[in-house]
C-alpha cells in the first residue's frame, strides 16, 4: 500500500515536472519546430519530387540515385569532408596550443594576443575575402610578391587557380576566420583549471604531459566540445568563401556540397535535387554531431 | 508559475504582433483603395541605372507626367542578383518591372511563363524604328512562343581594349588596322612584341573563373577562325565545329608559347583590374561603359579594338538591355508598369536621356546620336564604329545558365592540358542536354 | 611558475616567433582593409602594393555615406541584437530544463537538438523561403531572425552550462518555497550568466557575419544589411574596392564594441563549464 502511494506520488511528480519542463522549453521548441523542423520536413518531402520553377512531379528516389551518379556531387562530397576533416582538428589543436602558450603570459600581453586572434572574426566575410583574393593573386598578390622576393619560389604560383593549391587556400582562409573564438575560449578555460590539482600532480612527480592528459584535458573538455561544434558549423557552412573566390573551380577542385546545393537550386532552379543533397548532408551532419557529443561527453570526469 | 506563463504569453504575443506588423508594411497590396498605383522596379546595374541619384531623377520626371503611379526601386548586382530574383519568384514577391537583357528576361523568366507579353509596346512604329537599327535586336526580345518579353532601349557591342602606351612602346600598334580590326597573325605578332618589350608581366589573361564577363572569352575564341556559337535556330551549340576547335586550340598554343595566360582564379573584374593597373596589356572584356567607369583608375589610354579574326571581319557580341514585366496578376499594376516603360524608353525627352545614362547606344534609329554635342561624343564615336560588326544574339538559347558554367569548366580543362576536341565535345554535349531539357 | 617564465629555451623562442608571425598574418587583412579604405582608386589597385596610403583620402567614406550605409548598419544591429536576445532567452530556459529536470520525452527532445545543432541553414533554404513567403515575412528582417533563433546550438550550449548548477541549491530554493520562475531568476540565472554572455557574443557575431540567409530573404532597400550592402558594391565589371573596404571598416566597429563589452563574461564563461567537468 505504502509503496503504491509513493509510486503514485512520484508519478504525479513526474507529470508535474514534465509540464513545468515543457513550459520552459516552449519558446525554444516553438522556434525550433517552426523554423528548423518544419522546413526540414518540407525539404525531405520535396526531395522526392522533380521540383523546379515550373514543375512538381513525384519521382521517388530519382534525385538520390542521380546524386550518386553525379561526378560533381561526389567531388563536392569529398572536398567537403577534406575541409571539415582538416580544419576541425587543425583548429582544435592549434587553438589549444596558442591558448596554452599565451594564458600564462602577463595580463596585458594576453589581452593583446586575444584581440589579435579575434580580429579576423570581426571583419566581415566579404571584405576579408576581397583581401585574401588579392593576397593569392598570381600577378599582383602578396604571397607571390613575398615568396619571389625571398627567393623561395622562382615562378609565380596561381594559388586559387591551381587544382593543387586551391582547396588548401580555402582551408587556410577558413582556418584564420574560425580560430579566433577557440583561442579566446581556451585561454579562459586553461586559466581556470584548478591550480591545486596541477600542483598536487607536480608534487606527485607527474611529467608535464601526464599532468596535461590527466588533469588539464578533462577540465577543458566542455570547451573542446564547444570548439568542435562551432568549428564544424563554420566548416560545413563554408559557402561565401567559395562563391566569392573560386565558384567551385578550377575543375571543381573547390566544389563543396553547400555551394553545389546553391548552384543547383539558385542557378539552375533544380530545387528537388538541391533539397535531396541537403537532406543527405543533414543526415551526415546529424550523425557527426551525435558522435562528437557522445565521445566528448563520455570522456568527462564525474 | 503563473508569472512565467504570463511572460511567455507576452513574448509570443509580442512576436506575432511584430510579425503581423511586418506583413502589413511589406504586403502593401491594400493601398489599391486610393487611386495611387504602386509599382516596383528592380534594376541590374546597367550603366547609371545602378545609381540611385540618376534613377530617382528619372522617376521624378515620370511622376511629373503620371503623378498617380508610385515607383519603388531596388538595385541588384550581378553577383547576387539572380539568386535574389529566384528567391523573389519562389517567395511570390517579384517586382513589377525588371531591367536586364534577353538572356534573363526572354530565355529564362519569359520561357518559364513568368513574364507579361509586351506586344502592345512593340507597336508598328517601335518595330520599324528598332528593326532599322538591327533585326537581331527584335529577334532577341522575342521568346520562342512569339511573345515579346523585353522592351529594349539600349545596346552595345562588347570589344576588347589594349594599353595604347604599352603597344606604342613595344612597336605593336602597326599590327592593328585603321578600323581597329586585326588578323590572327598580327594579333600573335603583337603579343610577341608586347611580351618581348618586358613592359608587362604577361600580355593578356584568359579569365575563366566563372561568373560574368563570359562574352569576352566567347568572342575571343569564336572570332579567331569565325566559328558560330550556336546554330541559327538557337537550339544547338556549335563550338565543336572545326573553326571553334581551331580557335580554342590556338588559344592553348598561345598559352603554351607564353604569350597569354589562362587564369582559372580570375573573373572578368579581376582581369580588368590587372589591365587597369598595367599588369597586362589588354582586356577581353571591354565596352563603352567600362571605358568610362575605369577612366578614373587608369594611368594610360585604354584603346578599344575589335577581336582578332583570320578573315579580318569580326563578329562582335552584343548587349541589349531593356525592361520586362513580371506577371503578378494585377492588371492595374501591369498597365502602370507599361506606362513607366514607355516613358523611360519612348518619351521624346526622356528616351535619349535613359540611353545616355547607360553609356550605351539607342536601339531606336530615330534617336540618332544622343551623344552629339556632349563631352562624350568622341569616345562614343569609337564604340559606335563597332556596331557594324554586331553579330548574332545567341544568348537567348535555352539552357544558358548551364552553358555558362560548362564554358568556364571547359576553359579550365583545356588550360589543364585536356585535349581540346574532347573538352569541347563534352562541353557541347552538356549544353545540348541542358537545352533539350529546358525546351520540354 | 617563475622559473618557467625566466628560462629561455629554444622552444620558447620558437613559440614566440610562430605566434608573432601568425599574429601578423591574422591582423593583416584588417590592416589592409583600414588602409585600403583611405586609398584612391589608383592606389588601391596598384600593381606594386602600397603598404601605406601615401595620399590618404576620406573620399571612400564620403561616398559610402552617400549610400544608405547608416540604415544598413541600423538594420544589421537590429537583426543581430534581436537574434541575440531571443536566442539567449529561449536557450537559457530550455537549457536549464534539459539539464536539471527529468521529464517524459527528454531524451527525444535533446537528441533532436543535438542532431540539428550543426546543420547549415542553407540546407533548408528553399523550404524556409516558401515558409516565410507563406507567413508574409519574406523581405522583412524577421525572416532572418526567426531561423537564427530556431537553431538549437544555443539550447545545447546552455544545457551544458546548466549542468554545473548544484542541485542542492535548487533543492534549497524549493524548500524555501520559491516558485519555478523565482528559482530560475534568483538561483539559476546568476550561475549561468557567464554562459549567456558567451552565447550572446557567439549569436551576435554569427548573425552579423551571416550572408547567404540575408541574401535570400531580404530584397528591399529598407531592409538591407551591411553584408548585403557591401556585397552589392562588387559589380560584374568593376569592383569599387575603396568603397568595399570603407564599408567593411564601418561594419567592424559595432562588432568590436560588442566583443569588448562582453569580453569579461566570455572569458569567465567557460570556467563554469569546466568546474564540474
Amino acid at each position: 500500500m505504502d509503496m503504491k502511494k509513493v509510486h503514485k506520488r512520484s508519478k504525479a511528480l513526474v507529470i508535474r515536472e514534465t509540464v513545468v519542463s515543457y513550459i520552459f522549453l516552449a519558446p525554444a521548441l516553438f522556434f525550433f519546430l517552426g523554423f528548423v523542423i518544419v522546413p526540414m520536413g518540407m525539404c525531405l518531402v520535396t526531395s522526392f519530387f522533380n521540383y523546379t520553377m515550373t514543375d512538381f512531379t513525384f519521382i521517388g528516389f530519382d534525385n538520390y540515385i542521380r546524386m550518386f551518379q553525379d561526378e560533381v556531387f561526389l567531388k563536392a562530397l569529398v572536398n567537403t569532408f577534406i575541409i571539415v576533416g582538416v580544419s576541425v582538428p587543425a583548429v582544435v589543436i592549434f587553438s589549444l596550443w596558442v591558448g596554452a602558450s599565451i594564458y600564462k603570459m602577463k595580463a596585458f600581453t594576453r589581452s593583446f594576443y586575444r584581440c589579435i586572434f579575434y580580429l579576423p572574426v570581426v571583419t566581415g566575410t566579404v571584405a576579408v575575402t576581397v583581401v585574401w583574393k588579392w593576397m593569392f593573386n598570381k600577378y599582383t598578390g602578396l604571397f607571390n610578391h613575398v615568396l619571389l622576393g625571398a627567393g623561395i619560389i622562382d615562378e609565380r604560383i596561381n594559388w586559387l587557380g591551381d587544382e593543387r593549391f586551391a582547396l588548401a587556400c580555402i582551408i587556410l582562409i577558413l582556418f584564420t576566420t574560425s580560430i579566433g573564438q577557440p583561442i579566446v575560449l581556451y585561454i579562459a578555460a586553461l586559466g581556470n583549471v584548478d591550480t591545486s590539482l596541477l600542483e598536487a600532480a607536480e608534487v606527485d612527480g607527474a611529467t608535464k604531459l601526464q599532468t596535461f592528459w590527466r588533469i588539464t584535458w578533462p577540465s577543458i573538455m566542455p570547451t573542446t566540445l564547444y570548439v568542435l561544434v562551432i568549428t564544424m558549423i563554420n566548416s560545413f557552412q563554408c559557402y561565401a568563401l567559395i562563391q566569392l573566390l573560386t565558384s567551385g573551380g578550377p575543375n571543381n577542385a573547390t566544389q563543396t556540397i553547400m555551394y553545389y546545393i546553391y548552384y543547383q537550386a539558385f542557378r539552375l532552379y533544380d530545387y528537388g535535387y538541391g533539397n535531396a543533397m541537403g537532406i543527405f548532408l543533414a543526415i551526415i551532419i546529424a550523425i557527426l554531431s551525435a558522435i562528437q557529443f557522445k565521445v566528448t561527453n563520455s570522456g568527462k570526469v564525474d | 508559475m503563473k508569472k512565467l506563463i504570463a511572460l511567455l504569453l507576452a513574448c509570443v504575443m509580442l512576436l506575432s504582433l511584430t510579425a503581423c506588423g511586418g506583413t502589413g508594411t511589406a504586403g502593401g497590396n491594400d493601398g489599391d483603395k486610393d487611386s495611387k498605383t504602386e509599382i516596383t522596379l528592380w534594376t541590374y546595374p546597367v550603366g547609371k541605372f545602378g545609381d540611385e541619384a540618376t534613377v530617382k531623377g528619372f522617376i521624378e520626371a515620370f511622376n511629373a507626367k503620371y503623378p498617380d503611379i508610385t515607383v519603388t526601386v531596388q538595385y541588384l548586382d550581378y553577383t547576387n542578383g539572380d539568386s535574389q530574383v529566384t528567391a523573389a519568384i519562389e517567395g511570390k514577391k517579384t517586382p513589377d518591372i525588371i531591367l536586364e537583357g534577353p538572356e534573363r528576361l526572354v530565355s529564362n523568366w519569359g520561357a518559364k511563363g513568368l513574364m507579361v507579353d509586351l506586344a502592345d509596346l512593340w507597336d508598328d512604329e517601335a518595330l520599324a524604328d528598332i528593326s532599322k537599327t538591327s533585326e537581331a535586336v527584335v529577334a532577341a526580345c522575342k521568346g520562342a512562343d512569339g511573345k515579346y518579353y523585353e522592351y529594349p532601349f539600349c545596346m552595345t557591342t562588347h570589344t576588347m581594349a589594349i594599353n595604347y602606351e604599352v603597344f606604342e612602346k613595344a612597336g605593336a600598334l602597326k599590327y592593328i588596322n585603321e578600323d581597329r580590326t586585326w588578323t590572327v597573325e598580327n594579333f600573335e605578332k603583337a603579343l610577341k612584341a608586347v611580351k618581348d618589350s618586358g613592359l608587362v608581366q604577361v600580355p593578356a589573361v584568359v579569365y575563366c573563373g566563372g561568373q560574368g564577363g563570359d562574352q569576352g572569352t566567347r568572342a575571343l575564341a569564336m572570332n579567331l577562325y569565325s566559328a558560330q556559337f550556336t546554330n541559327a535556330e538557337h537550339n544547338k551549340w556549335t563550338m565543336n565545329s572545326a573553326e571553334g576547335i581551331k580557335g580554342l586550340q590556338k588559344l592553348v598554343d598561345l598559352k603554351n608559347a607564353g604569350l597569354i595566360d589562362f587564369d582559372p582564379a580570375a573573373v572578368a573584374s579581376d582581369e580588368l583590374q590587372l589591365f587597369a593597373n598595367g599588369t597586362i596589356a589588354m582586356s577581353f572584356c571591354w565596352n563603352a561603359a567600362n571605358q568610362s567607369s575605369y577612366a578614373s583608375s587608369v594611368t594610360f589610354t585604354p584603346y578599344p579594338v575589335a577581336f582578332p579574326s583570320e578573315d579580318g571581319t569580326p563578329e562582335l557580341c552584343g548587349g541589349i538591355w531593356g525592361f520586362g514585366i513580371f506577371d503578378n496578376g494585377d492588371d492595374a499594376k501591369i498597365e502602370a508598369a507599361k506606362k513607366f516603360i514607355e516613358f523611360i524608353c519612348d518619351d521624346a525627352e526622356q528616351g535619349p536621356k535613359s540611353v545616355v545614362a547607360t553609356g550605351f547606344f539607342p536601339v531606336r534609329s530615330s534617336y540618332g546620336n544622343p551623344y552629339a554635342g556632349t563631352a562624350d561624343e568622341e569616345r562614343m564615336a569609337v564604340f559606335a564604329s563597332f556596331q557594324q560588326w554586331l553579330g548574332d544574339y545567341y544568348n537567348v538559347t535555352l539552357g544558358w545558365a548551364e552553358q555558362r558554367t560548362a564554358w568556364w569548366g571547359m576553359l579550365q580543362q583545356i588550360n589543364d592540358g585536356k585535349d581540346v576536341t574532347e573538352a569541347v565535345n563534352d562541353y557541347v554535349d552538356t549544353c545540348n542536354k541542358a537545352t533539350e531539357a529546358a525546351s520540354k | 611558475m617563475n622559473k618557467g617564465v625566466n628560462k629561455i629555451t629554444p622552444y620558447k623562442i620558437f613559440v614566440i616567433v610562430v605566434i608573432a608571425v601568425l599574429a601578423v598574418l591574422f591582423t593583416f587583412p584588417l590592416y589592409w582593409i583600414l588602409t585600403g579604405s583611405l586609398k584612391d582608386p589608383i592606389a588601391i589597385n596598384a600593381a606594386v602594393p602600397q603598404w601605406w596610403p601615401l595620399e590618404p583620402t576620406l573620399d571612400n567614406y564620403v561616398r559610402l555615406f552617400e549610400k544608405p550605409a547608416f540604415l544598413w548598419l541600423m538594420n544589421t544591429v537590429f537583426m543581430a541584437v534581436m537574434s541575440m536576445i531571443l536566442t539567449c532567452i529561449t536557450a537559457a530556459l530550455a537549457g536549464y530544463a534539459l539539464a536539471k529536470k527529468r521529464f517524459i520525452g527528454q531524451t527525444l527532445v535533446f537528441s533532436l537538438f543535438v542532431c540539428a545543432m550543426a546543420l547549415p541553414k542553407q540546407v533548408v533554404l528553399i523550404p524556409l523561403l516558401k515558409e516565410m513567403a507563406f507567413l508574409g515575412l519574406h523581405d522583412t528582417i524577421w525572416a532572418v531572425i526567426l531561423p537564427t533563433v530556431g537553431w538549437p546550438f544555443g539550447v545545447f550550449l546552455m544545457k551544458q552550462f546548466s549542468e554545473t548548477i548544484p542541485s542542492e541549491l535548487l533543492e534549497a530554493a524549493r524548500i524555501d518555497g520559491a516558485g519555478e520562475l523565482k528559482t530560475f531568476l534568483t538561483v539559476v540565472l546568476p550561475i549561468i550568466k557567464p554562459g549567456i554572455g558567451a552565447l550572446a557574443i557567439f549569436t551576435f557575431i554569427t548573425s552579423w557575419n551571416e550572408y547567404f540567409l540575408q541574401l535570400i530573404m531580404l530584397n528591399s532597400q529598407e531592409v538591407l544589411t551591411i553584408s548585403l550592402g557591401i556585397a552589392k558594391l562588387q559589380a560584374e565589371m568593376a569592383s569599387d574596392f575603396g568603397l568595399i573596404m570603407a564599408g567593411a571598416a564601418l561594419a567592424a566597429v559595432p562588432i568590436i564594441t560588442v566583443f569588448l563589452m562582453f569580453q569579461k563574461y566570455f572569458t569567465q564563461g567557460i570556467t563554469m563549464g569546466a568546474v564540474k567537468g
